[in-house]
């Protein structure tokens, strides 16, 4: 098999325009590789990106610009995005062990589009969106378009995701991420759930997002939720108040890891958990009597 | 097809490699380059015995291309040892037996070594968490936890580090 | 012991250099000349009639050295030691997903899975058998024209169950199913097989069993065993994968056929899909007591898949039965075993043997029988507990039965069982805390009127220096540091200066498999013997040296001793002066398990007699939102007869404890109509180091008679107490019941539901 190592982006991207579904992307391989070794593969030539550089995490106005070729473990190593985007912090911390986390990259987890990418929930409650280049142009893409199903993206065969780029979060903004794995490391996850919350000067919430994985073909945001959460006070019962939603928006298979139905009793707790503790830092969370 | 000449260093050595360039490091490793310390569990980054360190990282070396390691630094359990004498690491492990079969102990040394690197006091949570790709069958683990603390425990109270400890 | 030189202090690992350093060669390290690689072709179908076979354009492929299918097996096509019903090439059907149509050896490994892919085979599937409750009612189809799906029922009985029952106050019954579980070593299976100059084979393998291969490929090739070697290279594990042989053979046939050095190892996908798995089993149990907690009946039905093969099922079944009624006694017991033939994965020997299904049984009902009477589970299991010179269901009368009930006081005081009360049971809304007991009991060792036996072979040398030669495979426990040691202590000399040779046959004497946690005892007792006997022939010299009766002269750490007290003379020149004297100083030890105590008529007539005690408790943290457990400790104490070297039989509790776990929480094999859909180690998961508590282990000794210094083999009784002492944990924590293991968090939170709200604790 043949591997092209661009050296630039314009370079890669003439090569993908020529090949188009005949060669992949290679960033980490901890997906990629594993396929490729099963056999179940249509491609005959790789496209390693590792040379674009492409591994950094840099603050523009107003955004976060990560990226693609960024492992989970840079993003581990970043201060920025310990203090200001915990989710994702946290589904990195969650992600395998360290031998996949200093490989496999952000950019590879969104692309993989598997419904149970522990970065997709963080990504989307942090409002994410995939700059993608082609010889064609550039593309901006929310992350609520990127993913179409299991393994399916947006991009088109001669697409490489260049950048992810994440807002800067509003004031007394936090998130959190919660995974529900078979053991405690290397899992993938059986749910999971992304929270980020916006408080208002009284206390209010006046920005929710909420996301979930494996719990649907794709990671999706649970809006309906979300919009339930808008202008309540944080209390017990705001956050029971919106499982039904929660629960309605998920609609889950049974697999090798779990039944539908366990996935569907567990989603909401995720959800509380994580809501729970994205409002730790904001110490906003009121306990009804 | 001919194949790219890659060039990198394996164990401080300045090596060239002219193979398919889709084969697995893992694989060239034990192959061509005879490093046999790599030990192959699984095949696809699951198990942790092929655990090599890349530039300062613990990587599945089943996981990466050897068309990916142009001008990187490979270190194998085979570079641990100098001039004959075990790394304070082995002489850990083998004092405490921190193996059974030790099938899984070339991988658990070097997710061990590469966590030093890091940090060099590491807690027992974050040994845990170093070597949790590392799956072992014969042991609960704690064995090899303890080796990597006294590890610590000795490089730290001689002024050593995990890569300079010779002498 | 301070009186012991060796035995029972922590020497270091013999060849530890090689396994720290990378060094040490396995299986698949092993390179040779010209060697091919060697791949097999495996059923698609679990079940189905073979139509057609063509390896013809397979052959033909560039780079194809050999193919070979059952038409070019020159003896016999059957994995031949215990039954020889598992062919090595299927060639009419297939009966599981494992069974090998045809055998590949080409140039690299490329061309040869490019081979497999050329081999045409149509298949005409038919209707498998894959419920093991189905397959044993009359009207089930048949895995086997021949034969009825049930291979065989054993029935151990003691005294009267009917009367048993009428005395009892209160009668437990329940039914319990244990999951399929899968041995994982990390290292797979395989085999390199190189053809001699002089036409015999050597073949290294990855075997638990060199000497049982050796019958095998001599059969297969159609030589004489004489004319076959077995090598073990290190091994990475074997948990019982490693016992039947697995494609040594078919690598032997490879280098017959090609006249070149041939290769086989198994992908982990292959190894999951082929190689035995531990039985699952449902267990029917009615235990019967009176009020005080005394039991006066047990009952069990215990059946289990155990695949298309006869293998070791059978077995399996045997030891689960025997022990069914597990480390209590039982005036009266009907102990029945049922094993079952499928179309699902073989089932066969997995570290435990049965021994870790009937104890999830035996233990879940002690609990359940506590809760009945309001008694303390560890009282109702100190009351009834086994003890020396009292008799087992299968007749045999325990030798040495102390342990039981010291296991099981340490293993509580040590989880500080009678604190438990006083401390948080509910730290959360959503957290529930409860602790958990098991106690087990274990045989070693075969049993009566199966051949058991073990040879060693030991050479001093002029320096004073010791060669011992063992057929008994060091699989990772180490073997062969214990073997050196008894030697070494028996004899009188350093364990420093004894030099293991590891099995081959060409230099090694049959020792039987390393598994029933025999290696120990009897292997170890050969080297004893052989070292006594060289022991003798230097005092003997010592004796006419010095002029000093024999009766006050020894051997201790390469000196001569006389009343304890050291003489300037050593095992070296004792040596040396003894071989001028055309005296022998080296030995055979052949030892075979002996079984002096009579058994009383109507006993099982294999009964074992070497037995094991042993106890594990659990404190567990349940989160009752999502199931999941937390094993907040695992305390484990168990009787080892005599300490040979404390890190190995620690380790060997500590790592059956660790798959104990697994086995509990984790590990279940899941397939669809005989297809493993686990088949990989991102599906079939073993706990990591994240997901092993802290963990005290202890172990007690009570020296076990006709055994070496009193040892007793360890390697089994780790995982055996293990899963019962989580799930009592979980359900006192809880108040669930719980049937089967492992409790995944969905089984927990399942039977969480089905529980009323006002049940949960």
């Amino acid at each position: 098999m043949q591997v092209f190592v661009p050296k630039t982006i314009a370079e890669a991207l003439n090569i993908l325009q020529d090949l188009r579904e005949k060669a992949k992307i290679i960033a980490g391989g901890t997906d990629l590789i594993p396929h490729m070794r099963a056999g179940s593969i249509q491609f005959n030539s790789l496209v390693d990106i590792r040379l674009l550089k492409l591994s950094y995490i840099r603050e523009e106005t107003g955004y976060i610009a990560i990226g693609s070729n960024t492992t989970h473990s840079d993003i581990l190593n970043s201060c920025i995005i310990q203090q200001n985007y915990s989710a994702l912090h946290q589904a990195c911390q969650q992600i395998a062990a360290p031998p996949v986390r200093n490989r496999g990259t952000i950019g590879g987890n969104l692309a993989n589009a598997s419904p149970a990418a522990d970065t997709a929930p963080a990504f989307l409650v942090h409002n994410a969106s995939v700059i993608a280049e082609s010889t064609r142009g550039v593309k901006n893409i929310s992350l609520d378009e990127f993913f179409r199903s299991p393994g399916k993206t947006a991009l088109d065969p001669d697409e490489l995701i260049v950048e992810v780029h994440i807002p800067v979060p509003e004031k007394h903004t936090s998130s959190a991420f919660v995974k529900m794995g078979k053991r405690n490391a290397m899992a993938i996850a059986v749910a999971s759930a992304a929270t980020q919350i916006t408080l208002d000067s009284d206390g209010r919430i006046s920005e929710a997002r909420i996301a979930l994985g494996s719990v649907a073909p794709t990671p999706i945001r649970a809006t309906e939720a979300e919009a339930q959460l808008i202008g309540r006070l944080i209390d017990t019962q705001a956050i029971a108040s919106i499982e039904y939603a929660v629960n309605n928006a998920a609609r889950p298979i049974s697999d090798i890891r779990a039944s539908a139905e366990y996935r569907n009793q567990i989603i909401f707790i995720l959800v509380k958990r994580a809501l729970l503790r994205a409002l730790e830092h904001q110490n906003a969370f009121i306990v009804s009597e | 097809m001919t194949f790219p000449i890659i060039n990198c260093t394996i164990n401080s050595k300045s090596i060239q490699v002219c193979v398919d360039p889709s084969r697995t490091l893992m694989d060239v490793l034990r192959t061509e380059l005879g490093l046999t310390g790599v030990k192959e569990g699984c095949g696809q980054g699951d198990c942790g015995a092929c655990v090599v360190i890349m530039n300062q990282r613990a990587v599945n070396s089943c996981l990466v291309l050897v068309g990916q390691i142009e001008d990187c630094e490979i270190l194998t359990v085979e570079g641990l040892a100098q001039q004959g004498r075990l790394h304070p690491l082995q002489q850990k492990f083998a004092e405490k037996w921190a193996f059974q079969c030790g099938f899984c102990t070339p991988g658990m040394l070097m997710s061990a070594y590469a966590l030093l690197i890091q940090n060099p006091d590491p807690s027992e949570q974050e040994i845990r968490e170093a070597i949790a790709g590392n799956l072992c069958r014969c042991t609960n683990y704690h064995k090899v936890v303890e080796a990597v603390q006294e590890t610590s425990q000795y490089l730290m109270a001689n002024q050593k580090t995990i890569g300079v400890w010779y002498g | 012991m301070d009186e012991y030189s060796t035995l029972g202090k922590p020497i270091e690992r013999y060849r530890f250099n090689e396994l720290v350093t990378g060094k040490a060669l396995f299986t698949n390290d092993i390179k040779l000349p010209g060697m091919l690689t060697g791949k097999l072709l495996y059923a698609a179908h679990p079940c189905a009639e073979i139509i057609r076979l063509d390896v013809s354009r397979a052959k033909k492929l560039p780079g194809v050295v050999a193919v070979i299918t059952h038409e070019d097996v020159p003896g016999e096509n059957s994995y031949f030691y215990l039954s020889g019903d598992q062919p090595l090439f299927a060639s009419d059907a297939v009966h599981y997903q494992g069974d090998i149509l045809a055998a590949v050896a080409a140039e690299d490994e490329n061309t040869a899975m490019a081979a497999l892919e050329l081999i045409v085979v149509e298949y005409n599937p038919i209707h498998g058998v894959f419920d093991m409750r189905e397959a044993i009612k009359p009207e089930s189809e048949k895995v086997w024209k021949n034969r009825d799906n049930l291979l065989d029922h054993l029935t151990i009985s003691l005294g009267d169950i009917k009367d048993g029952f009428k005395q009892a106050d209160v009668i437990i019954e329940n039914t319990y199913y244990t999951g399929r579980a899968e041995p994982a070593p990390l290292e797979t299976e395989g085999a390199v097989a190189q053809i001699e100059i002089d036409g015999s084979i050597v073949v290294y393998s990855s075997t638990q069993a060199p000497n049982k291969d050796r019958i095998q490929i001599a059969r297969a090739l159609g030589i004489s065993e004489n004319q076959v070697r077995v090598i073990t290279p290190f091994i990475g594990g074997g948990f019982g994968s490693k016992i039947e042989a697995h494609v040594q053979i078919h690598a032997a046939l490879l280098a017959q056929a090609t006249g070149k050095p041939v290769k086989i190892i198994r992908s982990r996908e292959e190894a999951i899909r082929s190689h035995v798995k531990r039985h699952p089993f449902y267990l029917e149990c009615r235990t019967g007591a009176r009020r005080d907690g005394t039991i006066t009946a047990v009952e069990v039905k215990a059946y289990a898949d155990t695949g298309p093969y006869i293998n070791l099922g059978p077995e399996v079944v045997g030891v689960a039965v025997m022990n069914s009624s597990g480390p209590y006694y039982t005036p009266n017991a009907l102990l029945e075993g049922f094993t079952v033939m499928t179309n699902n994965p073989i089932g066969g020997a997995m570290r435990g043997f049965g021994g870790p299904q009937a104890a999830f049984a035996y233990e879940t009902q002690m609990d359940l029988l506590a809760e009945t009477l309001k008694m303390d589970p560890l009282e109702i299991r100190l009351k009834n507990g086994l003890g020396t010179g009292m008799q087992v269901p299968t007749g045999a009368k325990i030798r040495q039965g102390d342990g039981m009930r010291a296991c099981l006081e340490e293993a509580a005081r040590l989880i500080e069982w009678d604190k438990r009360k006083e401390k948080e049971s509910k730290p959360a809304a959503h957290l529930r805390r409860g602790w958990g007991l098991a106690a087990h009991v274990f045989t070693l060792a075969y049993g009566r009127k199966i051949p058991d036996n073990a040879g060693v072979v030991l050479e001093l040398a002029g320096d004073g220096t010791l060669s011992l030669r063992t057929g008994a495979a060091d699989i990772g426990q180490g073997l062969h540091t214990a073997l050196a040691q008894l030697a070494s202590e028996s004899l009188g000399i350093e364990v420093s200066q004894v030099r293991v040779i590891s099995p081959d046959t060409e230099k090694t004497l049959d020792s039987g498999a390393t598994n029933a946690s025999r290696s120990v005892i009897i292997s170890g007792q050969a080297a004893v013997q052989a070292a006594r006997e060289i022991k003798k022939t230097l005092l003997i010299t010592a004796s006419e040296e010095t002029g000093l009766p024999i009766e006050v002269l020894n051997l201790k750490n390469g000196w001569l001793t006389a009343e304890g007290e050291r003489i300037n003379m050593s095992v070296k020149d004792l040596a040396n002066k003894s071989r001028r004297l055309n005296r022998s100083i080296s030995a055979i030890g052949y030892y075979a398990v002996e079984y002096p105590e009579p058994l009383p008529p109507n006993s099982y007539p294999h009964a074992p007699n070497i037995y094991t005690f042993g106890a594990q408790a659990a404190q567990v943290l349940v989160d009752i939102e999502t199931g999941q457990v937390m094993i907040e400790k695992l305390v484990a104490v168990h009787d080892a007869g005599l300490i040979v070297n404390p890190f190995g039989a620690l380790g060997q509790i500590e790592g059956g404890a660790a798959m104990g776990i697994g086995y509990a929480l984790m590990e279940e094999i899941h397939s669809e109509k005989g297809q493993i859909l686990t088949d990989s180690l991102d599906t079939y998961l073993l706990p990591t180091a994240k997901d092993i508590p802290p963990m005290e282990v202890k172990i007690l000794e009570f020296p076990e008679p006709y055994t070496p210094f009193g040892v007793k083999g360890i390697g089994e009784v780790g995982i055996l107490p293990t899963a019962p002492a989580i799930t009592n944990a979980i359900h006192d924590a809880t108040g669930i019941s719980i049937n089967c293991i492992p409790m995944t968090a969905e089984r927990v939170l399942k039977s969480l539901a089905a529980l009323k709200d006002d049940q949960i604790n």
